[in-house]
């Protein structure tokens, strides 16, 4: 699995080991590079803007009152989408699993669809959900559901038979089955659920933003756009990307060993 | 503490790629009340398909089971079953293992607790509650799976080959374990093996099984006194026994050989 990669992230690293030099030095050559094509003229100026605007717009967009109104939208769209999708992957993934027939018959449309882009969905929970909050919510939950779906019903297979049949033998009923045994034993595949399904519930909780709303980080991004104030999208954008980064280091807090 | 078992003409045929494949034909046997027995057969000989008839894991069969007379369908209280392959719950310590059963019923949580502590140590593991099986030897996780099904207080124990993955040493001396918890507990013991002298040691009486399709191909009797301990399979009276069983098991083994080498060789 990735765990190397999250082990090697996770290892303690000193400021001047190896690897932190070259990941800063990265980072700086990034910034230089910018800088230098934002002050050479190369590109239409607002394009690419100098680090300094993008500094100051990044500083005003975090004392700015109205970034966090913007902020706590589009968060509850995607706590809600992704919990909404995150639960009902885990239980149509559990059916599929636990239900071999029902499983092969799903097989073909859950991977179909899976691998669809979830943003074809959107003129359709437009159509049903309206252009507010709910819709957004709606293609957050149905970007969540596929992954976590493939993965549960993965895990599902990979639980040792005897298990079941362990269960079986001390006479639980269905829900105690679900309780005392596939949910413990898919404590890792759900994890892993969690970090893909909140990846894609907060790509399409965006994209939808994008698209058509009136608030939201997405729509804050979009307005910054179409009223050609480029350094605060750029700012906004690094704004995503650090919240993005922070949640994903939440749920790898939660250690899908054991 | 009632608790005889009597199987009665039990079939059960598969269906299987390569079309019905009798597993069983016309079993019949009987456990009385606090008695010791072990089945034992050559591989592939229908032992774990009866072992799940019995437990009500296994549907769709002929023949009956009966518990104190009375026939029974599927799963019941009154059995308890420790199964072939390693069967604890990683994710839950010994002690929690076995409160598993208990936990499911609905036990008070200190009661549950108590109770799994007093199997902890019947099945010697104590100081080892808390760990987690993936850091218990094979045998500790094997006394694990059968403390976990005794916590539930089965009349009738079957157990399906739970030392078969164990070397002779440590199978020998889990053999005396068993049979202290079975004098202790005086359940109804039904035991699949593939083991001679592990059914020797600890059976009154041994079945011997035939190759597919599986009956019964004679049962003998196992007069060696108790209490037992292993030192017992230096007697001359055990030998002897060891060498009835293998007259009739190595005609069954043979015809198993026979049959699956074949196929064997051509892939
Ligand atoms: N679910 C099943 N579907 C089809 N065939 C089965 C099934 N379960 C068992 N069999 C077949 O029935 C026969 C008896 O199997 P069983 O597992 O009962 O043997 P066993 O005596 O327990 O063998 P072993 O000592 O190797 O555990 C075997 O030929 C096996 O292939
Ligand atoms: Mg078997």
């Amino acid at each position: 699995m990735a765990t190397t990669l999250t082990n090697f992230n996770r290892a303690p690293l000193h400021w001047f080991a190896p690897v932190t030099r070259v990941r800063a030095l990265t980072l700086l050559a990034a910034a230089l590079v910018w800088e230098g094509v934002a002050r050479s003229g190369w590109l239409y100026e607002g394009v690419v803007p100098p680090l300094t605007a993008v500094a100051r717009a990044f500083v005003v967009l975090l004392v700015t009152g109205d970034t966090y109104h913007h902020l706590a939208v589009t968060a509850w769209e995607v706590a809600a989408g992704f919990g909404i999708g995150l639960v009902a992957g885990i239980a149509f993934g559990i059916l599929m699993g636990a239900r071999p027939f029902f499983g092969r018959a799903m097989a073909p449309y859950v991977d179909g669809l899976a691998t669809a882009p979830k943003i074809i969905f959107l003129p359709i929970v437009m159509l049903l959900f309206g252009v507010g909050i709910t819709s957004k919510i709606a293609l957050g939950a149905l970007s969540a559901f596929f992954p976590v779906t493939l993965n549960t019903a993965a895990g599902m297979h990979g639980i040792s038979p005897v298990l079941i049949r362990v269960g079986r033998s001390f006479r639980l009923s269905r829900a105690q089955m679900v309780r005392m045994i596939y949910l413990p034993a898919l404590r890792g595949s759900i994890i892993v659920s969690m970090r893909l399904g909140l990846g894609v519930a907060i790509i399409g909780v965006l994209l939808a933003e994008i698209k058509l709303a009136d608030r939201g980080l997405g729509f804050l991004a979009i307005d910054h756009y179409n009223q050609f104030r480029i350094p605060d999208m750029y700012a906004l954008l690094l704004f995503i990307f650090i919240l993005a980064i922070g949640a994903n280091v939440l749920i790898g807090r939660l250690s899908p060993r054991r | 503490m009632p608790g005889a078992l009597v199987v009665e003409n039990i079939s059960k045929r598969f269906a299987t790629s390569a079309g019905a494949l009798a597993a069983l034909e016309g079993v019949s046997l009987a456990v009385p009340q606090g008695r010791f027995v072990s089945i034992i057969g050559p591989s592939g000989c229908g032992k774990s398909t009866l072992f799940g008839v019995v437990g009500g894991l296994v549907p769709d069969y002929e023949g009956r089971v009966l518990i104190d007379g009375a026939p029974v369908h599927g799963t019941h209280d009154d059995i308890g079953m420790v199964f072939q392959e390693e069967s604890t719950f990683p994710w839950l310590t010994v002690l929690e293992n076995i409160m598993f059963p208990l936990d499911a019923r609905g036990m008070a949580r200190n009661e549950c607790r108590e109770r799994a502590e007093r199997l902890v140590h019947l099945v010697g593991l104590d100081g080892f509650g808390n760990s987690y099986p993936a850091e218990l030897s094979g045998g500790m996780r094997q006394r694990t799976a059968i403390a976990r099904t005794l916590a539930a207080e089965p009349k009738i124990l079957l157990m399906d080959e739970p030392f078969a993955a164990l070397d002779e040493q440590t199978r020998l001396l889990l053999g005396d374990k068993l049979l202290q918890i079975w004098r202790e507990l005086a359940q109804t013991t039904l035991l699949i093996t593939h083991s001679i002298t592990e059914a020797v040691q600890l059976s009154d009486e041994v079945v011997v099984m035939t190759y597919r399709p599986g009956r019964i191909k004679r049962v003998i009797p196992i007069d060696l006194p108790r209490p037992r301990s292993s030192e017992i399979v230096e007697s001359a009276a055990f030998g002897r026994l060891v060498g009835t069983i293998w007259h009739d098991l190595r005609e069954e083994a043979l015809r198993g050989l026979a049959q699956t080498e074949p196929q064997g060789v051509s892939h």
